[in-house]
């Protein structure tokens, strides 16, 4: 009987595994259309995420600005759901450092930033930016 | 984290002693002749039809024609069907280039009854194609809210180009509506 118990354990932590590609489908419905499959957006016009969405939780104001940014704050996902598919593209799109010492997102956090969206998002992006870039620079 | 440990690691001692390895071996041999062997008998070949391409409905059953507007996963299009202008509902017609840029929904399958997650890709050229024009918009929102909205000119961004037709293509699939 007990090595049922134990295949069955194994079995529901499959099933946990499942389960887990509800944010991509949902980053699908809600961000792939300009964002791409792959995070590669279009140059000039849609920010390419591979490698670089990560960066901005390393700075002051980068965290809240992934909620802010038009696109999440009025997306048509709770903010379970809008923490959950931050918290996947985060780990899809790198850098891996950042997937690795990713804090998840809290719903109550995102509620909160997501009452207010950037009206100049462009300026607050080249301020963070260039808090990203005087961060990196001395390692160089 | 330590009683998980020691309680998986119970488990699987208790699983290598109550389990006989050459008998998991028979077990084993037994399953993969089993699946082999199990297309050659007839019930199975009365059953068998053609496998679906990854994330795509079954190909084989009909479901529709894909030169009609009615065709399931045209569900939320407004556009020229790239089918009916020299392309599939796949692939664009020759001489016009897909957009990557695209608004993306979910159609329902009435064959299967699951939600598939459909890309509205525009193709882009010289010109428009003018034929099968359909427009049923299911999911479709006003353009204050871009992302959800059919009404944009996706061949946008590359100057010149003009909006040719619409494919539907299917990238997944969901638990629910969207």
């Amino acid at each position: 009987m007990s090595r049922f118990s134990t295949l069955a354990a194994f079995a529901c932590l499959f099933a946990a595994t499942a389960r887990a590609e509800d944010p991509r489908v949902d980053y699908m419905l809600q961000c792939q259309g300009c964002h791409l499959a792959d995070g590669s957006g279009a140059p000039g016009a849609v920010p390419d995420l591979r490698g670089s969405l990560g960066r901005f939780l390393a700075v002051p104001g980068g965290r809240e600005y992934l909620v802010r940014v038009p696109g999440a704050a009025q997306s048509a996902l709770t903010d379970q759901r809008l923490a959950a598919v931050l918290d996947w593209m985060i780990r899809e799109f790198g850098p891996e450092e950042a997937a690795a010492d990713l804090e998840p997102y809290r719903a109550e956090e995102v509620a909160g930033w997501r009452a207010k969206p950037y009206a100049e998002v462009q300026t607050v992006r080249r301020e963070l930016l260039s808090r990203i870039d005087a961060r990196s620079a001395p390692s160089r | 984290m330590s009683r998980l440990d020691a309680w998986f690691a119970r488990g699987a001692r208790q699983l290598a002693r109550g389990t006989s390895r050459r008998g998991f071996l028979a077990w084993l041999g037994a399953l993969v002749a089993g699946v082999a062997a199990a297309p050659l008998l007839p019930v199975a070949r009365a059953g068998a039809v053609r496998e679906p391409a990854p994330g795509e409905p079954d190909p084989g059953t009909p479901v529709g024609d894909p030169d009609d507007c009615a065709y399931w996963r045209y569900c939320a299009i407004d556009g020229f069907l790239a089918s009916c202008c020299g392309g599939t509902h796949r692939s664009c017609p020759p001489g016009t280039e897909m957009s990557p840029l695209t608004w993306i929904g979910t159609c329902q399958n009435p064959v299967d009854g699951k939600h598939y997650v459909v890309s509205y890709n525009d193709c882009c050229g010289k010109n428009s194609c003018g034929r099968c024009f359909c427009q049923r918009n299911e999911g479709d929102k006003p353009v204050y809210i871009p992302n959800k909205s059919n009404d944009i000119d996706w061949c946008m961004g590359k100057a010149g180009v003009i909006y040719n037709s619409t494919v539907a293509v299917v990238i997944g699939v969901s638990t629910e509506k969207g």
